[in-house]
């Protein structure tokens, strides 16, 4: 098990193999590598709690539950860095907002996991 | 900073496996190419800055705000 200070649960403990790893972090907040994903409430919504910052985490849904249609080409260089074998543990999550009462999904900058091994990483769209 | 002019055509060479190439100068805008290994992220400035900053507003995200994002959700029945 793994404790760690959360700012909105307060302390936590969670499985070791419950952590996911962003080897570089993602944009902006390179320093936080390990994550955790916790439900919230009975929803479709995850909170991705940071294990190395207290403050920080993230809401965010499997895409599919914003836009079914919603596809993202996941490159090799991507596949390799995630340590994918199988492409089917591939997990795209979507980090949400919400602007004057409207939802906004980071369609650019959605997150792949790869649920296998635990490996995340945040890939920058060019266009979509 | 290391400045240097290049010509149409000319290159730059970062490290031994990273090549920059000047494909095309036209008024102001320039043709990049660039040849680098796969894992070498290469972006659009303005774009990975855009990433930076949406992390940022959404890593504040407030509890009343979640329970607005379930319900626009569910009023566009996604969940």
């Amino acid at each position: 098990m793994i404790k760690f200070n959360s700012t909105r649960f307060g302390e936590l403990s969670v499985p070791e193999d419950k952590i996911i790893t962003f080897k570089e972090g993602i944009p902006g907040f390179p320093y936080a590598k390990r994550y955790v994903l916790l439900d919230y409430k009975d929803t479709v919504l995850k909170w991705l709690q940071s294990v190395d910052d207290p403050d920080l985490a993230f809401i965010v849904t499997e895409s599919s539950n914003i836009d079914p249609k919603y596809q993202i080409i996941v490159h090799n260089s991507v596949k390799e860095y995630l340590e994918v074998d199988n492409e089917e543990s591939l997990v795209v999550l979507l980090i949400l907002r919400i602007h004057d009462g409207k939802v906004i999904a980071n369609f650019n900058g959605p997150l792949i996991i790869n649920a296998d091994k635990m490996l995340g990483a945040q890939v920058i769209v060019e266009s979509i | 900073m290391l400045v240097l002019s290049r010509k149409k055509g000319e290159k730059i060479r970062i490290n031994d496996n990273i090549i920059i190439e000047i494909l095309e100068v036209n008024g102001g805008i320039v043709k990049i190419g660039f040849t680098a290994p796969q894992q070498i992220k290469i972006y659009r400035d303005e774009l990975y800055l855009k990433i930076v900053e949406e992390n940022m507003m959404a890593k504040a995200v407030k509890k009343e705000e979640i329970d607005a994002i379930l319900r626009e959700l569910k009023k566009d029945d996604k969940v």
